[in-house]
């Protein structure tokens, strides 16, 4: 990833909670500049560049020339916490970059050609194991994303990070083993409700559609157990 | 219905939903996700009601995942029965809910059917809800 954004950022006073919620209070998202020679350099964003920029695919890959009181530092985002509820980032954390530096950074996965996989047109569901991959690279060139071609996949097939190719200096930081990036499950079925009669019929199907399509009949006599079965059990009596 | 399988206690308070929600804030298995936005006490029933009409709009397309569990007993005293004469047999199971809690989340669909499936799903529940995508 080469283009790197500009983003401005004022020198903040105090730290702690007071200090990060007084910046909030002001329209502002608190922030931490961390490493290199350099101690952390508490800051704060303007809230709505730092919203944009979330906002983006691949905040987390993206560097960042970050403007603090007239000097630029180049960093990367490290963290950004968010709040609970809003969903809206409350603070971010930085890292500075420095020279050919090499680093650790998740790396998102992107999957194409779901169409060219005969698992997933038979209706099976790609089951994303990791979303992310941790790697190492340069710093100056962070992938945006690590690409998987489902072309071929079928059924209970999966892809393993040996499958995968990485852009030259991008290694994954999990050497030991090939471990698995996504697999193409069956399609899921209707779990059925645990009555006496169905009970042993459900055992081990897990969720699913399965339920409506049983006999009216057989539906109605399900009824009786199933409000029986409402009442917390009593395990101490 | 989900319930759980023993208890240590037959028996609970009430209880009160404070503050919000501290863990379970963000998606972790699918691409969506329905968030609560208020506090509020969701049964059993109203949590496979809502994974029902979840599951049935989604059309057996993608995963949906339940991420709340119902491992409250909420009791309550019989009909025309007078005060006192010690608490209520256990009728149903409830969870508290607290705001900023993913409830469910799906994943192998379209943002729009997602929606959908959501804003349906979310009739059955007690509380306003958001549907919430990756970040990051």
């Amino acid at each position: 990833m080469a283009d790197v954004t500009t983003i401005a950022a004022e020198a903040r006073e105090g730290t702690g909670t007071g200090a990060a919620r007084a910046a909030r209070r002001a329209g502002k998202v608190p922030g931490v500049l961390y490493g290199g020679k350099d101690g952390a350099t508490h800051v704060s964003f303007a809230a709505e560049d730092i919203q944009r920029e979330v906002k983006r695919r691949g905040f987390l890959q993206h560097l960042y020339d970050v403007k603090v009181d007239g000097k630029t530092v180049r960093a990367l985002p490290r963290d950004v916490q968010f709040h609970p509820v809003t969903d809206q980032p409350i603070h971010v954390d930085f890292q500075r970059i420095t020279g050919h530096s090499r680093i650790r950074v998740l790396v998102g996965v992107q999957f194409i050609n779901e169409g060219a996989s005969p698992g997933i047109k038979r209706g099976g569901v790609l089951n994303a194991v990791r979303r992310e991959i941790e790697v190492t690279c340069p710093a100056d060139a962070i992938p945006e994303s690590i690409v998987v071609d489902l072309t071929g996949l079928d059924i209970g097939a999966s892809v393993h990070i040996s499958h995968i190719s990485l852009p030259e200096g991008v290694r994954p930081t999990i050497l030991d083993r090939d471990f698995t990036v996504a697999t193409v499950a069956p399609p899921t079925v209707q779990a059925v409700e645990p009555t006496p009669g169905a009970a042993a019929a459900a055992e081990g199907e897990g969720e699913g559609e399965g339920a409506e399509a049983k006999p009216a009949a057989e539906a109605g006599d399900a009824k009786k157990p199933a409000a029986e079965a409402k009442k917390p059990a009593d395990s101490k009596k | 219905m989900q319930q759980p399988k023993r208890t240590k206690y037959r028996k609970q308070f009430k209880g009160r939903v404070h503050g919000m929600a501290r863990s379970y804030t963000r998606l972790n298995f699918g691409s969506y996700g329905m968030k609560a936005s208020e506090p509020a006490r969701v049964t059993a029933r109203q949590i496979e009601a809502a994974r029902r009409t979840i599951t049935r709009h989604l059309k057996r397309a993608g995963r949906i995942w339940v991420t709340i569990f119902p491992d409250v007993p909420v009791s309550t005293k019989p009909a025309e029965v007078r005060m006192g004469k010690g608490k209520g047999a256990p009728e149903y199971w409830m969870c508290r809910v607290k705001p900023g809690r993913i409830m469910f989340e799906v994943d192998g669909v379209g943002e729009e059917l997602a929606r959908e499936a959501f804003r349906l799903g979310a009739a059955k529940l007690p509380m306003a809800t958001r549907v919430v995508g990756r970040l990051l």
